[in-house]
């Protein structure tokens, strides 16, 4: 091989394999709109991503699967957590993760910004990226399977969807806080003091834990039904 | 034994190189405690796994950029026969860029950070950045440009710190789209280690061998021109390897799988052709502690970046393997192996001889890289370990995430351990290299 065949194939190689890149890269960006709801991307989806990175949280989890491998993927959260969950571990990791292997640190994150991270987890969630992560689909395809028959979803999707970061029932949701079945049977609130005690803990129980939960109070009501709804077995023992 | 005044100026670029080193290294020991063990809530809110590990990433770009730079000035003035165009402007490029690593690793202390993985230097800090690096490619540039001489090599540096520097670029603006955002990452971090960083890689070896094997100009200037095109041929367009699975059109999986899958071939290239060097040498081996740097360095790179990419760079097995603890091991295998050993085989090329010692007692030396190569496979495979069993509780078996993650305790209390002996040879190496000590040539060999 001659010095002169050597340069050549420096530059063949090079330029070529440039070239096309280049050209995938512009492909890339013309069907963009195919693969990301650009036109979903919102002033709250920005400032999401703002506060995604003003607590570096990509330097703990991984998002599309990059960043640091410490802790869950996010790229699928929305699914797996539901807004009130996430907004409860953002807020209250010190709570939610108090008996975990591994802690999340309290951040300091306020409610709007939780808020705002949930919009850009769910504006996340809808990237078609070829059902990734694997552990994760099942998630995907309960909630469209919810959304499919949002008007006749059973009021144990509702709950668990709500309180399932923290809570158990009939082994769904995760028992950080105790399964609803032990916790009806020790509750002495009435319906109107749980669902206060729902929205704002500390008002009912001083010092306690739970943190304010982020639903409204139709949904709080349906809760406290479901909870005190499994209280009743017990009170028919003579 | 410097021949131009001008090559001392690498000498604090290796001095700090070798510093930061050492503290990536600790950094990286606390992060596997983290792992390892549970830690209490109030220390996690004080220094959390993130700020340990964007200080520990920030350190090995910052030590190995320093050990670029500094490992240019000292071989361009041999390569362009003249003094350097400026030892000011070298000078004050280092003291910018030391300047604004140390700023910066102190400002992620206080949660100032830009929250983009290995990129968090936040703007002000990233201008300075690129200041320093205008200031380095100039300085190279006008040094090359009035040489008298011209060669393949010094435009290749010249071209491998351009084209460096031109990406960094693409890591800086704010991106609206989470897709488009790591789209351009990639241009940074996959570009860099698997095209400029290997154009300079490829030179600065090539003039190392050259330098102490006597083997001809003619030959190693035609191998490094095959090898960069090779390089760079697989690697820009490997890059699609990456974009699998952020929401991109299904033709990378072929691209990127592809192209990929032949990076490796390169590497391959560059383990004959030093091995070919090394046994048609013309030159007597002085200092055999350079031929085990250079020798391991072509070996690690493969292994390192060439075979452990490999393992899981097709798109079905990547599938499973993407954003897990596997990737954890390629990454510190590929690191240590290709731009590791790269630099310090730099340092002990550079140091002897600005220091004026011909021949050096090299027991400790030798102490060290068996150290710190052997300690830094089995991390690798211990990473590999716990990778495996994560993905496959995790995403083979679908067990939750816990129960995946509490596994991989045992195995960073073992990652632990072997990181400790890793430290102990790099500490080792580094106190070596601070201390050469001269040995009478013919004395007792």
């Amino acid at each position: 091989m001659t010095g002169k065949t050597a340069r050549l194939i420096f530059w063949l190689g090079t330029l070529s394999s440039a070239l096309i890149f280049l050209w995938l890269t512009y492909d890339f960006h013309r069907q963009e709109p195919k693969y990301t709801q650009v036109d979903k991307l919102s002033e709250e989806v920005v400032a999401g991503k703002k506060v995604w990175h003003r607590y570096n949280c990509n330097d703990c989890h991984t998002i599309l699967g990059f960043g640091a491998y410490y802790a869950p993927d996010m790229t699928k959260a929305f699914y797996r957590l539901g807004e009130n969950n996430i907004v409860s571990i953002v807020m209250h990791p010190e709570e939610v993760y108090r008996n975990s292997f591994r802690k999340m640190p309290q951040l300091g994150v306020t409610r709007a910004e939780a808020e705002q991270l949930v919009a850009f987890l769910k504006w996340v969630g809808t990237i078609d990226n070829r059902h990734w992560p694997p552990q994760d689909e099942k998630y995907v395809k309960a909630y469209y399977l919810r959304e499919a028959r949002a008007q006749q979803l059973e009021k144990v999707d509702i709950v668990m969807g709500a309180c399932g970061g923290c809570h158990s029932f009939e082994n769904q949701g995760r028992n950080v806080a105790g399964d609803f079945s032990d916790i009806a049977k020790r509750l002495s609130f009435d319906r109107e003091t749980l669902v206060r005690f729902i929205l704002n803990p500390q008002s009912v129980k001083p010092g306690i834990g739970m943190p304010p939960q982020n639903v409204n109070k139709e949904t709080a009501g349906l809760i406290a039904d479901f909870v005190l709804a499994l209280k009743i077995p017990k009170e028919v023992q003579p | 034994m410097i021949r131009f005044e001008s090559q001392r100026v690498s000498l604090w670029y290796i001095r700090i190189a070798l510093c930061l080193f050492c503290l990536q290294v600790v950094l990286g020991l606390w992060l596997s405690l983290n792992y390892a063990f549970t830690l209490p809530q109030w220390l996690v809110d004080v220094f959390a796994f993130n700020t340990a590990r964007s200080i520990h990433t920030n350190l090995l770009v910052a030590w190995m950029l320093l050990g670029f730079m500094g490992g240019t000035y000292f071989i361009l003035p041999l390569e362009c026969n003249r003094e350097l165009f400026s030892t000011k402007i070298a000078y004050a490029q280092l003291f910018i860029f030391a300047a604004t690593a140390v700023t910066a690793v102190i400002g992620f202390l206080f949660h100032w950070t830009r929250g983009k993985p290995l990129l968090e230097i936040p703007f002000p800090l990233n201008g300075l950045i690129v200041v320093a690096a205008l200031l380095f490619i100039a300085n190279v540039a006008l040094t090359i440009i009035k040489s008298k001489e011209k060669s393949a090599l010094q435009w290749m540096l010249l071209g491998g710190v351009s084209f460096l520097a031109l990406l960094y670029l693409f890591g800086m603006p704010f991106y609206k789209n989470l897709n488009t955002d790591y789209y351009y990452w990639w241009w940074v971090i996959h570009l860099w280690v698997e095209g400029a960083w290997e154009v300079v890689t490829a030179a600065i070896v090539a003039f190392i061998i050259m330098e102490v094997t006597g083997v001809e100009r003619k030959v190693v200037e035609k191998w490094l021109y095959v090898e960069t095109g090779l390089f760079l041929f697989t690697g820009i367009i490997g890059t699609g390897h990456h974009y699998y699975w952020l929401g991109a059109p299904d033709y990378w999986l072929w691209w990127g799988g592809v192209f990929s899958a032949l990076e490796p071939l390169p590497i391959v290239l560059m383990v004959v052709d030093t091995w070919m060097h090394v046994r048609e040498r013309k030159s007597p081996i002085i200092n055999p502690l350079t031929w085990t740097y250079i020798v391991g360095l072509a070996i690690y790179h493969l292994v390192g970046a060439g075979i452990w990419g490999f393992i899981h760079t097709l798109p079905p097995i990547n599938y499973y393997t993407h954003g897990s603890q596997i990737t954890v091991s390629h990454g510190h295998m590929a690191f240590f192996g290709a731009y590791g050993l790269l630099n310090l085989t730099i340092f002990y090329f550079a140091l002897p001889r600005l220091k004026n010692i011909r021949k050096y007692r090299d027991t400790a030396g030798q102490w060290g890289f068996w150290i710190m190569v052997v300690s830094m496979f089995f991390l690798g495979l211990v990473f590999g370990v716990a990778g495996i069993l994560q993905t496959y509780l995790e995403r083979f078996l679908d067990i939750g995430y816990s129960t995946a993650h509490i596994t991989m305790m045992f195995w960073f209390r073992v990652a632990f351990a072997i990181g400790i002996v890793f430290l102990c040879g790099a500490l080792i190496t580094v106190w070596h290299l601070f201390t050469l000590k001269a040995v009478e040539v013919g004395a007792s060999e």
